[in-house]
């Protein structure tokens, strides 16, 4: 009798495990992203619309891990036992951490076995991933920086609302006409602001044309040992714009990042700013209908700099996992995520640039371009900038970043002049990279 | 057999009384097991590593690569950047310590007598202890904003409390000692509660005063509470790092940079786990040298 039923329980069980097969149980895989506020709840869309359109066969699971600098500290944390995920959303900046780190599966390889055609990715945008003609990560949510101004407070000073600054010389020249000062000369409006941001750093280095870091900008086979900023003389020309502004009280100091900055344009205390593309749909309903916003291109430090801009943002990496099953569900959860119609969604949610071409043919892309052609001088910037501006790699990026808001606080308190200025701040990131570089 | 008999008797005793003597040895000790493992496994050892590691330079994942000795020290010492934390965090821990004490005193001295409204103003000068520091130096962000903020538009000034050198250390302590009045309000609220009325009493029959009464009596009975209060506000602040990471990221320069946020910026942005261990045990040597100074102070100056 027992005989017999150990023997009905072990069919039972072998039947359920069968028929368990043949339903499919499916592919789980897990998304990190950090993506905070609307941008988080467009994440939390595409990837419910991705299961619901793959049920049975692939499942993602999203989690939110904080900001940039949170997630990768996470990977890097989590990385020494074991990969904590399978796609993750990666700052740019990380990038060349992530090719050294060894983790990730270069997206050209699912890009090689299944033949898709990468035409179909915005070329500047691709560029940035790019290294060695290998693309290593999807770029996903890409942003370039912009200047933004008030149209309104054009129109009252007299100037023309319709032609932004397109570099210093204009911008102090259009700020000195924007400046109003109350009964007591107290600044009510500030022509000009901006956030010590050293994203915008990197971006004016690239507008000059001129490298950040060695080995080809830190794209080439080795990666970059010192930074060339002071020997080209671009970081001087950047600082003397700083202290040009500061020392002729055109603005005042903002702090480091972008918020204030951008809190101040919205209140109307700064009437041009710089922000990212990413700011572009916060920014237009932040200010409603207080006032006009115009946007125009990243200003040039001098008015015949032929570079470009970079793009910012993240990018969609693959951690090799090993398991060929998982790897594949992600590939197929990337490809869905750049497909034009969900590009068109973040888009139009986001303000981040659609990263496939195809996007731009689509009717979703063309009303939100119509309803905010300002993201119209985005698309222009990043179209007229040729890819070798694509921006330097640098594995200690997040710190030399920070460095360089540090030294721009030095120098605009007085502590060190321009020269020291450069002289230290090269030194500190130099010997950032030589450690990282001798001990990685 | 007898012979053999006689031979294990005397030694079977002695083996017991040396059994019981070893369970007797051992058995403290395991009392102290538990104690002792948490100890090790989250002070211990994670003190030992911090001093491995102070001599290694770390790869991007934090293990020890390339023995550097002493020289994460000797970086610190000759760096400008180091000292000029060190000296920062002094300033802060003097301010906050000191402040938060003078604003804890005051508002419980404000409410030891009963009035209409005691116990309202009482809840709102213990709030802050309900606050998180995260949340409360977000709203600070945006009282202290240079152009549209709070405190500018109510003083008419047009001041940059947090991006001006001058004043960022000034702000961060101020928003510090705010957090830390709640706590500091209620322990000297119960120390003041402590107080015999009889001492008052007498007091008010030999013709003292308030300040007078404050001086003699207050005070001093409640000596012990404002040397517990002033340890943990020393200790809270130079643990202090939410509201520097939110509202100045230690800058601008390093007015505001102080140890901790340094080791931070170390470890976990720019993953030098090394110069971080090493920043981490000098700290561990100030506040070892300021905790001996406190009690050689309160053997001469605190009654219980």
């Amino acid at each position: 009798m027992r005989k017999i039923l150990s023997l009905i329980l072990a069919v039972s069980l072998l039947l359920g495990i069968g028929s368990a097969m043949a339903a499919g149980s499916p592919t789980e895989i897990i998304f990190w992203h950090s993506m905070g506020g609307v941008n988080g709840e467009a994440i939390a869309k595409m990837v419910e619309d991705f299961n619901a359109a793959y049920e049975g066969k692939i499942k993602v699971t999203v989690e939110y891990q904080g900001s940039y600098d949170d997630a990768i500290n996470k990977i890097k944390a989590a990385g020494m036992s074991a990969l904590p995920c399978d796609v993750v959303q990666v700052y740019d900046i990380g990038s060349r951490f992530m090719i050294d780190s060894g983790w990730a599966l270069p997206m050209q390889e699912m890009i090689d076995a299944e033949g898709y055609d990468v035409t179909q990715i915005e070329p500047n945008i691709a560029a940035y991933y790019t290294i060695e003609g290998k693309l290593y990560s999807m770029p996903f949510n890409s942003s370039t920086p912009l200047l933004y101004y008030n149209k309104t407070a054009f129109e009252e000073a007299g100037l023309n609302p319709d032609v932004a600054p397109k570099n210093f010389d204009e911008i102090i020249e259009m700020a000195e006409k924007l400046t109003k000062k109350d009964a007591d000369g107290k600044v009510t409006r500030y022509g000009f602001g901006m956030g010590n941001y050293g994203w915008f750093f990197e971006q004016w280095m690239g507008k000059m044309g001129l490298h950040y870091v060695d080995n080809n900008n830190g794209r080439g086979a080795e990666p970059a040992t010192k930074v060339v900023f002071d020997e080209t003389g671009g970081a001087e020309e950047i600082f003397k714009v700083w202290k040009r502004l500061i020392d002729e009280g055109i603005i005042t100091y903002l702090g480091r990042g972008n918020n204030d900055a951008k809190a101040a344009f919205i209140s109307e205390n700064i009437a041009i700013t710089l922000e990212s593309t990413a700011a572009l749909k916060s920014l237009l309903v932040n200010v409603g209908d207080n006032f006009e916003i115009g946007t125009g291109y990243f200003p040039n430090i001098h008015p015949d700099d032929v570079g470009g801009v970079s793009i910012g943002g993240g990018s969609l990496w693959m951690l090799a996992s090993g398991n060929d099953e998982k790897q594949k569900a992600s590939w197929e959860f990337v490809k869905y995520m750049i497909s034009p119609d969900v590009q068109a969604f973040w888009n139009a949610q986001t303000g981040y640039f659609p990263i496939t071409v195809a996007t731009h043919e689509l009717d979703a892309f063309k009303d939100n371009m119509a309803q905010y052609p300002q993201f119209g001088t985005a698309i222009d910037q990043l179209h007229s900038t040729a890819p070798q501006y694509a921006g330097a790699l640098l594995s200690v990026f997040p710190e030399a970043r920070a460095l360089v808001e540090t030294y721009t606080e030095r120098l605009i308190n007085g502590e060190l002049d321009i020269a020291a200025t450069v002289e230290n701040l090269a030194r500190e990131i130099n010997s950032a990279i030589e450690i990282y570089n001798l001990t990685n | 057999m007898s012979l053999t008999d006689s031979l294990k008797t005397p030694t079977a005793k002695p083996r017991t009384r040396i059994k019981k003597g070893f369970y007797a040895t051992i058995e403290p000790y395991l009392f102290l097991l538990p104690a002792f493992t948490i100890f090790a496994l989250f002070l211990f050892y994670p003190f030992g590593r911090t001093i491995y590691l102070s001599t290694y330079l770390t790869d991007k994942l934090g293990n020890a690569k390339v023995f550097w000795g002493l020289r994460n020290y000797t970086d610190l010492f000759s760096s400008s950047s180091f000292w000029a934390s060190v000296g920062v965090t002094f300033q802060f821990v003097a301010i906050v310590a000191f402040g938060g004490l003078i604003v804890g005193l005051t508002t419980s001295l404000l409410t030891t007598r009963k009035y209409p409204g005691v116990t309202f103003a009482s809840a709102s000068y213990a709030m802050p202890v309900a606050i998180a520091s995260a949340a409360a130096s977000m709203a600070f962000r945006m009282i202290l904003h240079p152009t549209n903020g709070l405190l500018n538009i109510l003083l008419g000034t047009q001041v940059n409390w947090t991006g001006d050198p001058k004043w960022a250390l000034f702000s961060v302590s101020m928003v510090t000692i705010w957090l830390a009045s709640g706590i500091n309000f209620i322990f000297i609220s119960a120390g003041l509660r402590g107080v015999p009325d009889e001492l008052y009493e007498s007091a008010s029959i030999d013709g003292a005063g308030y300040w007078r009464k404050l001086v003699s009596i207050t005070l001093p009975s409640i000596s012990p509470t404002l040397f517990f209060q002033i340890i943990i506000n020393i200790i809270s602040a130079f643990q202090s790092f939410s509201q520097i990471r939110l509202l100045t990221q230690g800058g601008p320069g390093d007015a505001t940079n102080v140890i901790v946020y340094a080791i931070y910026r170390d470890a976990f942005f720019n993953f030098r786990f090394g110069t971080a261990a090493a920043r981490s045990i000098i700290l561990f040597v100030i506040v070892l040298i300021i905790t001996l100074i406190q009690f050689s102070f309160e053997k001469r100056s605190v009654h219980y």
